[in-house]
């Protein structure tokens, strides 16, 4: 613990930027993100049953995942202020044909739960 | 005066970080099949089919003997090219659990938008694309008439994620010294934000092709090229950790050279062995995975990488910036050891 109080004040005395921010010459930069962990389980509103196939999307972002045969997901994706998850049956009617979702997250922690049911389309 | 103190106070901060050693980057050599055929390969990364890939679960095992783990440790996956293996993913999410944080250095060929997705989703945090110049001299350093268009792909994918740190390198050569205003303002067409740039070490393929080499004085171009653009601001350009540049040294990069390999930064390479930075002469192994504990490795051996003094020999012997320079970048030392690979300060 003194030797890293030791090392804060010789780098701050020698005034040059990123002195604790390094990367190898042919290496990545560091990564200091911040991210969020998304997992959950998508089911049926009718039959309770977990639904697979269905596309899980951060809204205005790019990534997504597709739940699998237990009907649950799990991803990463950047830590925004509000961040909105849409959930939307790309498979046809293979296992049924479910209405899409969204659903606005409430976390406050580096990961999140989010258990969702989705109604048939009639 | 002031940039006496400032010295002095860089060269007592790099003891107290050998005291230290925080092992803040482990480099992971998980393959050493590539999908391309480099000019330079052997330099920087090296292609052998002579070895099978690392099972995840052998560098987990390696990884589990890390006992204090520094803030924002990063796994790097390096290769070979990394994405030649589909399990990377896999491995990422292991890593992220254990509350590690991961990263590619790629070549960009195989980094379309599934996989772009796909690795985000896994938890990449920092990502570096190679991009050797403009199309021609970057396909002939690649040796590949079709890597450019797909490095820039993957470059402009890349560009679009908030969420990974990434920066663009550049070796740079003869047949690219000349267009680096031009790869600027395509790199800032591509909306990409950091950009390094790099020398080509003469190791591997490239000890005898002497276009791969700059002659002194286009090293002193390329520094004065950097130092420029570092004022201009439009990208956040800098040379590389690879050596001390002398009167060049605070221009060109955030900080004074420091070569943190084996400091900071460790390695476990593709047979398992347990050194820094992969470009180091494999001879500087410190053991094992397969036969030894990572962490008790990284914690009690080291000793070369942490006292250079063995490298005042050679041209360095007699050198009054030794103590800031201290033998240069450790990769700059291969086979017979008996002086420094080179000295980017006497260029």
């Amino acid at each position: 613990m003194k030797q890293k109080w030791i090392r804060r004040i010789i780098g701050g005395l020698s005034f040059t930027s990123a002195l604790f921010i390094f990367q190898a010459c042919y290496g990545t930069p560091q990564d200091f993100g911040q991210d969020l962990l998304i997992e959950g389980q998508v089911k049926s509103k009718s039959t309770g049953l977990p639904i697979n196939g269905i596309k899980v999307s951060v809204v205005d972002n790019e990534q997504y995942e597709i739940t699998n045969e237990e009907g649950k997901f799990s991803f990463y994706s950047e830590m925004l202020e509000d961040i909105v998850l849409s959930f939307q049956d790309v498979d046809s009617i293979s296992n049924g044909l479910y209405m899409t979702k969204d659903t606005m997250l409430n976390y406050t922690d580096s990961k999140v739960y989010v258990d969702i049911v989705l109604e048939e389309m009639k | 005066m002031i940039s006496a103190i400032k010295r002095y106070a860089f060269r007592k901060f790099k003891e107290s970080e050998v005291k230290l050693h925080e092992l803040n980057y482990l480099f992971w050599e998980c393959t050493t099949r590539c999908n391309l055929n480099c000019l330079h390969c052997g330099s920087d990364c090296a292609k052998d089919s002579a070895f099978s890939d690392m099972p995840i679960d052998d560098f987990l095992k390696a990884i589990d003997t890390i006992e204090t783990n520094s803030q924002n440790f990063t796994v790097v996956f390096t290769g070979g090219e990394p994405l030649m293996r589909s399990d990377i993913e896999l491995c990422g999410r292991e890593l992220r659990k254990r509350g590690l944080k991961w990263a590619i250095v790629s070549n960009g060929h195989l980094y379309d938008e599934k996989r772009h997705i796909s690795l985000l989703n896994s938890g990449l945090g920092a990502l570096t694309i190679s991009l050797d110049g403009l199309e021609y001299s970057h396909n002939w350093l690649r040796n590949n008439d079709f890597s450019f268009k797909k490095v820039i792909a993957a470059i402009e994918l890349a560009a679009t994620s908030n969420r990974l740190n990434f920066d663009v390198v550049t070796c740079v050569n003869q047949q690219n010294i000349d267009e680096l205003v031009q790869i600027k303002d395509l790199l800032v067409s591509k909306n990409v934000k950091a950009w390094r740039l790099f020398t080509i070490i003469p190791i591997g393929r490239a000890v005898d092709n002497s276009l791969l080499s700059l002659s002194d004085f286009q090293f002193v171009s390329l520094m004065e090229f950097i130092s420029e653009q570092r004022k201009q601001k439009e990208i956040d350009i800098k040379f590389s950790c690879e050596g001390f540049v002398g009167n060049y040294e605070p221009l060109v990069r955030d900080s004074y050279f420091f070569c943190r390999a084996g400091i900071n930064i460790g390695s476990v390479l593709i047979d398992g062995a347990i050194s820094a930075c992969p470009n180091i002469d494999r001879d500087f192994s410190q053991g094992n995975i397969y036969t030894d504990n990572f962490f008790d490795i990284w914690q009690h051996k080291f000793q070369p990488f942490r006292n250079r003094e063995w490298t005042k020999k050679g041209q360095c012997k007699s050198c009054k910036d030794f103590k800031d320079c201290q033998g240069n970048g450790f990769h700059n030392w291969h086979g017979d050891k008996k002086n420094v690979l080179v000295c980017h300060k006497e260029k």
